[in-house]
Formats: C-alpha cells, sequence, structure tokens
C-alpha cells in the first residue's frame, strides 16, 4: 500500500513539474515491467527496445493520468497496448519472410548435409554469408555434424537449421552459377 | 543500462508541469453539451416535424427517443472513458452503450410489432441516409479531435463508439424532423445504416486515434 501510495505520490509530484520525482518514476516503472516483458519476449535486447519505447509512450500520454487512482493498471494498458502492437508488427515480419510452406516440405526431407560440392572449395563463399548460415554449413561439412546435431549446438530447431542451409545452398548456388 | 539512464534523463528534462486531462466524466458533458447544442440549432433551422404533438402522444415513438438519446449519451460517455489508456478504470461503464443498444433493438422490435396495420412507406430511401450522415459530420469531427487529444489504447473500439454517438445525434435529428411513421423505413434507412458506419468507425479509429 506504501509502495502504491509511492508511485501515485511520484507521478502526482511528476505532473508539478518535479523533474527528480519524474526520473524516480520512470526507474521505478523499469524495475516493473522488465520482468513482464522478459517473460513475454525471447530476447534481451528485444525487450530493452520495447522498454524503451513503452517509456516514452507513458511520457507522451502522462497528462491522461491525474494521480488520484492506481497506477499501476493505467501503466500496464500502455506496456500492453504496445508490446501487442510490437508483437503484430514482428509476426507480421516473420510472415513477410517466411518460405512457402509447399517448398519446405521437400527441403526438410532432404539429407542436408550431402550437396555434391566439396567444401573446401567453396569455402571462401561460404565465409561470405551471413554468420549464422556460414556457422552451420561450417559445422555440417567441415566437423561433420547432423543438422540436429548443429541445432542443438547453436539453440535452434532442426527445422530452422534445415531452412537456413537450404537458403545458404541456394545463395551459394547462384554465386557459382555465375 | 546506461541507454536507459539516458532516455530517463532526456525525459525527465522535457518533463514540465502538465495539466491532467479532465475526467471523463466531465468530458463527455462537454460533447453532450455541444452535439446537444448542435441538435437544437440544427432542428431550428430545419424545423420540427409539424405532427410532433401527435408524435410524442404515442408510446412506442417517445420510447425510440428516448431510448436513442440514452445510446447518445451512453456512447459519449463510453468514448471519453476509451481514449484513456487504462479506461479510467472504469471498465464496466464502457460496455453501457451495448446493453442501450440491444434495449434500443427490443423498443423497435416492439414498435415494429405494434404497427398494425403498417404506416404506408414514404417516396424516399437513401436520402434519409445521406442526411444522417450530413448532419453526423460535424460532431464526427469534433469527437475525434477530442479524442485524439488523449491517448487511446482502445482506438478501434473508441473509433467506433465515437461514430455511434456522432450519428445517433443525426438519427435524433431526422426521427424529429422528417414526417414519417414507417417503422420498416426507420430500421431500414436510419438505423441500419449507423450500424454499418460503426464499422466504419472502427477502421477510422484505427487511423485517426492511433499515437
Amino acid at each position: 500500500m506504501e509502495k502504491r501510495a509511492g508511485l501515485e505520490g511520484l507521478m502526482r509530484r511528476s505532473l508539478e513539474g518535479d523533474k527528480a520525482a519524474y526520473a524516480e518514476l520512470l526507474r521505478e516503472t523499469r524495475r516493473l515491467l522488465g520482468p513482464y516483458l522478459a517473460r513475454r519476449l525471447s530476447f534481451e535486447s528485444e525487450a530493452e527496445d520495447l522498454l524503451q519505447e513503452i517509456m516514452i509512450s507513458i511520457h507522451r500520454a502522462r497528462h491522461t493520468y491525474d494521480g488520484k487512482r492506481p497506477y499501476k493498471p493505467w501503466m500496464y494498458a500502455i506496456a500492453k497496448f504496445r508490446l501487442r502492437d510490437y508483437l503484430r508488427l514482428h509476426y507480421a515480419d516473420q510472415l513477410r519472410h517466411a518460405e512457402d510452406i509447399s517448398g519446405l516440405e521437400d527441403i526438410l526431407a532432404d539429407v542436408v548435409t550431402e550437396t555434391g560440392i566439396s567444401y573446401e572449395s567453396i569455402s571462401g563463399e561460404v565465409l561470405k554469408l551471413p554468420e549464422r548460415q556460414a556457422a552451420i554449413l561450417q559445422l555440417m561439412h567441415q566437423e561433420g555434424y547432423t543438422s540436429k546435431e548443429v541445432a542443438t549446438k547453436l539453440g535452434m530447431t532442426e527445422s530452422a537449421v534445415k531452412v537456413a542451409a537450404h537458403r545458404a545452398y541456394k545463395v551459394l548456388r547462384q554465386k557459382l552459377e555465375r | 543500462m546506461r541507454d536507459f539512464e539516458l532516455l530517463v534523463a532526456e525525459l525527465a528534462n522535457d518533463a514540465s508541469a502538465i495539466e491532467p486531462a479532465p475526467h471523463p466524466f466531465l468530458l463527455s458533458l462537454k460533447l453532450i453539451g455541444i452535439a446537444g447544442v448542435y441538435l437544437t440549432i440544427a432542428l431550428a433551422l430545419s424545423g420540427v416535424r409539424s405532427d410532433w404533438v401527435r408524435a410524442f402522444g404515442q408510446p412506442w415513438f417517445v420510447a425510440e427517443i428516448v431510448a436513442l438519446l440514452m445510446i447518445f449519451i451512453t456512447a459519449s460517455l463510453s468514448a471519453a472513458l476509451l481514449s484513456f489508456p487504462d479506461l479510467h478504470q472504469k471498465r464496466g461503464l464502457v460496455f453501457a452503450p451495448l446493453w442501450v443498444f440491444a434495449l434500443f433493438m427490443i423498443v423497435v422490435s416492439l414498435a415494429w410489432i405494434a404497427d398494425d396495420p403498417p404506416a404506408a412507406l414514404p417516396e424516399h430511401s437513401f436520402q434519409c441516409t445521406s442526411c444522417i450522415i450530413l448532419v453526423a459530420l460535424l460532431p464526427t469531427g469534433w469527437t475525434f479531435y477530442t479524442l485524439r487529444k488523449l491517448a487511446s489504447t482502445h482506438h478501434q473500439w473508441a473509433g467506433s463508439v465515437a461514430l455511434l454517438s456522432a450519428f445517433s445525434v443525426g438519427a435524433l435529428w431526422l426521427r424529429l424532423q422528417e414526417l414519417n411513421d414507417s417503422i420498416v423505413h426507420v430500421v431500414e434507412w436510419h438505423y441500419l445504416p449507423i450500424l454499418a458506419f460503426c464499422l466504419v468507425g472502427l477502421w477510422m479509429g484505427r487511423w485517426l486515434l492511433k499515437w
């Protein structure tokens, strides 16, 4: 109860122009929102970016809070709103970059470690690939790991490893055909 | 962590004294008051239906007008609440237009049953919808302008309820102005289009009330 009164009090003082109270309130808000966002997002960097966005939203909407009602529901309402927005954009983006599922059915059944090209002959091109794709090809073709083992090693799903390998092959094929 | 401290410093530096937004009850009273004055002026300019004394002697007509008035009041209140991120912590009141709309539908259904033999259909049709749209334009603009100053986290619902409030002003004006007793016509060309515009409001809210 004392904490609650504290947050409301800080916000009331902030609305009166007390900058120190406002900075303290934002730090308290971060302390509350940190674990809330961490539970809902996979990466720490994502949570940190979104947290900063929420802080800016709180700042822009602070005139809609009068200091007379509980602060937390107001603050969480803004946080949920921004989180929903973020996830909507995130998944829309993922859908845009997703492979056609019918294409994937063929890829996933393939044995991705047998490509008919020796790794050594194309290692120079492999190193020019994005870091994750290069690491996958290196593990599979130079060190002889299976896609399942690579997945475990890199903390990915086996399907994701196969898809990444498939994309890398596509790029390599195009380069070698030139 | 360092980035966050920088952001805090930046926001705190920008945080000068600020006047909190008015209470949603006060805000909705303002919306209702302005729309009330507008409706009175519109009726004064266009004239009230010539048989208004007879019309107000009919219980179903009175019930319909009262229900429409209640939709307008509750929709204005709900729009004001929806423009606060936390609905001003009065979630129950936000849904009031739904209950009143259900009551309105019951009233209209009973009026339809009571319309026996049915009143003659007027010769015009879509002109009524056009008139409602024209009269609702100003309240729509004013309501959206007011809501945009706040920070809705339910912008689609806020847009829909704002249009319900504005269009109920148009519907009230037409019902009090038009010399017509056909409930079939009223449902078809007055009230069903309002429902359609509530759907348009979902889209408008998404674009106009986003922040």
